[in-house]
Formats: structure tokens, sequence, C-alpha cells
């Protein structure tokens, strides 16, 4: 009924599931040290920041990204610590244009991440997809798997790069051709193709994933995600994940399991994350890390579909004004949108439209 | 010499048949032929056809000497060149179109399909309204229609293509004529012959 509230309801909602689980609310600051993204900038998905000089003339920058603030700040001493924020950040839209302020929210775990920590984690994004809408899909991947694929192809890292475009993009014709230039057997090409292809029943598609596992990191990955999907499985939240090995994350950064988000009717992916033990190891930290991030900005349009719709129009004149204000308030108090106006205003689109003008003609 | 970038299509026909007529003629030209190039050495004018929005590329580059662009092409793309005379022809408006019902929504950045990207962000920026732009190539009219914009900034020459996809032109953003534009470089070293050119065909457009 009321669209304007669509994401505030998910916010609060989710507020209350990670709060449920223990998680801790973390309020970064507004401004961020730009070094901090200038020595990290392959760990940024949009990788324009705004900058602007502080106060005592050191170079700040609007943050474009939560977890690099949290990361950076926090140091677990032997507890592993369960955080969650709800912060805008400051990003270029997806196809260009000026920056813009998008509402972000997301989970991190640091320090000691077991088996445990990875389930719930998985849990959790489901139950953020969840909070969004039914009609949600979560993607799973594995670095150790994908990277063990890589390491399987004696090549050089040029080709190393190209190889998991064609994975990325699962385009097996041009694996082929690069194969082909590569020395590459007809063997890799189909392991490639069948890596690429994996898809279906998660719990099957992990098996087939175990079975074309070529050493010993691909076979490890597999495990995991085995265990993994048959855990949420359990807790009956594995209906709606998918294997997917052409979603990827930058190498550097990130090391076992990867997922991406959807939601029906949304283009793009609204939620990302995974295990990032080697961000930390970048920032010189000990210990282990998993979280994700949901994109509200993804899902602007998804929340209203029609910013100009108001349910009731109560039109009024001299005489009954001080009726159209306490129908207005009787509406409202129902949970519907209303707009009291002397004549039919230009731009919206009301649901019903009331005219109490003609009851006094 | 003068080198002449026309756009290939009806508003280059016409072009060259004002050219003809106050006697640029090229003794090969031939209508529907393949060739790209004519030439005619006693009338010392050579003859390019080339896409419509490449015109001005090519004349900016001195590769032609002068050449007939449509104002929407000189507003997107801001061309280095100088701008000699409104030829009157190829009539149309830049429009911003959009669905019959269409409203806008002011709590959003507005998502404008187009193939003018620079033409809508700056008409945007006027207005002081935050813009997606959403580049396409052609068939803009489909973008609305599939809710992937709410809006277009295109050509509008009769409207009948919008009426026909249930759409209408919600502002003009400015009238779009053919121009004849020239390099900076050749309006000097071939100032007499330019500008005699562009005389002869200023007579010729307002008789």
């Amino acid at each position: 009924m009321n669209y304007f509230k669509e994401e505030d309801r998910v916010l609060s909602e989710l507020e209350a599931l990670y709060e449920s689980h223990g998680y801790k609310r973390y309020k970064p600051g507004c401004f961020e040290d730009y070094a901090l993204y200038i020595d990290n900038i392959d760990f940024l998905i949009s990788k324009n920041v705004v900058t602007f000089s502080g106060a005592e003339g050191k170079l700040l920058a609007l943050r474009p990204d939560v977890t690099l603030s949290i990361v950076s700040r926090v140091q677990p001493r032997g507890e592993t610590l369960k955080l969650f924020y709800t912060e805008k950040v400051y990003r270029r839209p997806e196809g260009g244009g000026e920056f813009r302020d998008i509402n972000q929210t997301g989970v991190e775990v640091i320090g000691n991440i077991d088996e445990a920590c990875e389930a719930e984690v998985a849990s959790l994004i489901i139950g953020t997809l969840a909070a969004v809408s039914d009609d949600y899909m979560l993607d799973i991947s594995h670095m150790g798997y994908t990277e063990g694929l890589m390491d399987s192809m004696p090549v050089s890292p040029e080709c190393k790069r190209e190889a998991y475009a064609c994975l990325r993009s699962k385009n097996v014709h041009d694996f082929a051709q690069l194969a082909g230039r590569c020395g590459l057997g007809d063997d890799t090409v189909k392991c490639f193709a069948a890596v690429a292809n994996i898809g279906g029943d998660a719990l099957s598609a992990v098996k087939a994933a175990k079975a074309l596992a070529v050493n010993e990191r691909m076979s490890d990955a597999a495990d995991q995600m085995e265990k993994l999907v048959s855990t949420l499985k359990k807790l009956g939240c594995g209906d709606r994940i998918n294997v997917n090995f052409s979603i990827a994350n930058n190498a550097d950064y990130y090391n076992g399991l990867i997922f991406n988000g959807y939601i029906g009717g949304v283009p793009r992916c609204v939620l990302s994350g995974g295990r990032y033990d080697k961000l930390l190891a970048k920032l010189k930290k000990t210990g282990g890390a998993i979280g994700f991030a949901l994109y509200l900005g993804e899902l602007e349009r998804f929340f209203k579909p029609d910013g100009n719709f108001v349910d009731y129009l109560i039109l009024y004149d001299d005489v009954s004004q001080a009726e159209a204000l306490e129908r207005e308030n009787a509406y409202i108090k129902k949970g519907f949108t209303v707009r009291i106006a002397r004549a039919v205003p230009e731009g919206y689109r009301f649901g019903k439209t009331e005219d109490l003008r003609r009851e006094h003609d | 010499m003068i080198n002449i970038a026309l756009p290939k299509g009806r508003l280059g026909e016409k072009a060259y048949s004002l050219l003809s007529n106050i006697g640029y003629g090229c003794d090969d030209y031939e209508e529907n032929s393949r060739k790209l190039i004519f030439r005619d050495e006693k009338g010392g004018v050579s003859y390019f056809w080339v896409k419509p929005s490449d015109v001005a590329v090519y004349v900016e580059r001195g590769a032609a000497d002068v050449g007939v662009v449509g104002k929407d092409i000189i507003e997107d793309g801001s061309p280095d060149v100088y701008e000699l005379l409104d030829l009157h022809m190829g009539k149309c408006t830049m429009c911003v179109a959009a669905k019959n019902d269409w409203y806008d929504d002011t709590s959003r950045p507005l998502r404008v399909a187009t193939k003018f990207v620079n033409v809508a962000k700056k008409y945007y920026a006027g207005l002081g309204r935050d813009i997606e732009v959403i580049k396409l190539n052609g068939s803009i009219e489909l973008a609305p229609i599939l809710g992937m914009s709410d809006v277009i900034v295109d050509i509008v020459e009769t409207g009948t293509t919008l009426k026909e996809n249930n759409l209408k032109v919600y502002a003009q953003i400015f009238p779009i004529s053919a121009r004849l534009v020239a390099n900076k470089v050749s309006y000097k070293f071939k100032n007499g012959e330019l500008l005699a050119l562009a005389d002869k065909l200023s007579n010729e457009v307002n008789k």
C-alpha cells in the first residue's frame, strides 16, 4: 500500500534479523582517509571516490564502501566480531552520471571464522534477500575452486586473465581458441566447459563440481561448498541457491566462498559478499573475515514502482475544507496516502478521488 | 579544389542538388552508386559520402573543407568548426518525449534514453534535474515502452512514430536543420572559395 516506506521496512526488518543473531551495529565515521581507498582500489566495486581536503589539509574521501572502513578500524583480539551496519555510500551509478548517495546495509564477521560462521552468514544472506522479496536467488561460488581450475593450466598470467574472463562470461568458444593457442588439451576445454555450465539443484551441482575437480584445491573448495549447501538445506533455507562459478570477486582480496544475490525484476546483482581473509592480511591484521552487503540503490525502483501514486485525492473548497482535513486524517489512520487540493494537481496518479466541492454546489 | 563531405541519404542528395544548381555539380555523379568519392577537376570540387554523424569529424580533421551536417550532431558533438549557413532543410526538433500517461517522479533520478547523450545532460543540467543516461543507437522509442527509461531525448520530425507508439512530446529542446560547416583552417587558406560557395548557397536557399 505504502511504497514510500518499503525501503525503511526492509531496513528495520534486517536490523532486527542481525540483532537477533547477536550482531552489533557498527557506526563508522562519515569521512575516511583517502589513502585507505587508494591502497585498496581494486577492492572497490566502484573505483571513483569523492575527495576533498579536511580541516588540517589531509585528503579525505566520502566512503564508496563500508567494509574497508570497518576492517581498517577493528582488531579482534582472540574473539570474533560480529557486526552489521546501515550507511550511506557515495558512488557513481553504473553507466556513468554524477555521484549519488546510496544506502548500503551489510554484515561483517571478523576473527576466527569456522564453518558455523560461514553457514550463519550464508543464512543471513538468504534472510536478507527474503526480506526484500520472496522471489530471490543466491549464487554461490568458491575462489579456491576457480583459482584451482586456473592453477591446473600451465599458462602465462596474461592467458590466465583471459581464461578467467571467459569463465566469468561463460564463454566456452573463446576459451577453446585460447586453449588452442596455449597448447592446452581437449580435456582442459571439456573440464572448463563443464565448470562454466554447472547449475541446477545446488546439491547435485556441488557433487558435479567435486567430480570435476582436478587438484586438491578444487576438491577442498567443493567439499566446503557441499557442507555449506547441506547445512543450509538442513536449516530449511537451501532451496533458492545456485552454484555458479562465473561469479567472481577480486582474487587479491577474496579467498573462499563468495556470494551474489538477485531479486526477480531487478536487472543487476543486489547483494555480494564472501570470505576476504586476504584483505585483512593486506591491512596487516590477523584472522579471517566474511561478510556481505545489500545495495539498496539497485532496489530503488523495485521498492517504489510509482513514486507519483497517492491513494486518495480529496478535492475541497472554502466550505468543505474542514471536512477534507477530517477525511484526510481518517484515511491516513487507516494507512493510506492522501492528498488534499483545490484542483486536481498535475504529476500525480490517484487511486480514488473524492470531490467535496460538488457536494456543496 | 573544395572538398565537401555530404551525409549519405536524402539530406545529402538534397544538399547535392542545391550545390549542383549553383554551379558545383560533378560530371561523374550518379545517384544510387556505391562509389564514395566523386571528383570534378574542371569545377574544382570533390564530394565524399559519409555517415551523417561523421560529417563533422571529416570537416573538423580537415579531410573535407566543408560539409553539411544536422544541428543535432553539432550540438551533441560540439565539433571545432565554423557554422557558416543554415540550409533550412532537414527540419525537425530535438524533443523530450514519453508515454502518454507519464508524469515526472521527482523523488528519484530521471532515466533518459537517447542517442544524444551530451544534449540530454546539458538540457537536464539546465533544469537542475538529476538524470541517469541510457545511451542507445536506434529505436529509442522502445525504451519507455518497455519501462527501461522514463523519457527519451530524440529528434522528432512529424511525430508519427511517437503517436503510433503511444508516446508524446513533453518539451522541445531546440529546432534542428542542416548547416553548412567549414574547417577552421580551410576557412583561412581557401577563404575566397569557401565564402563564394557559402554566398551562392545562401542566395539559392533563400530564393
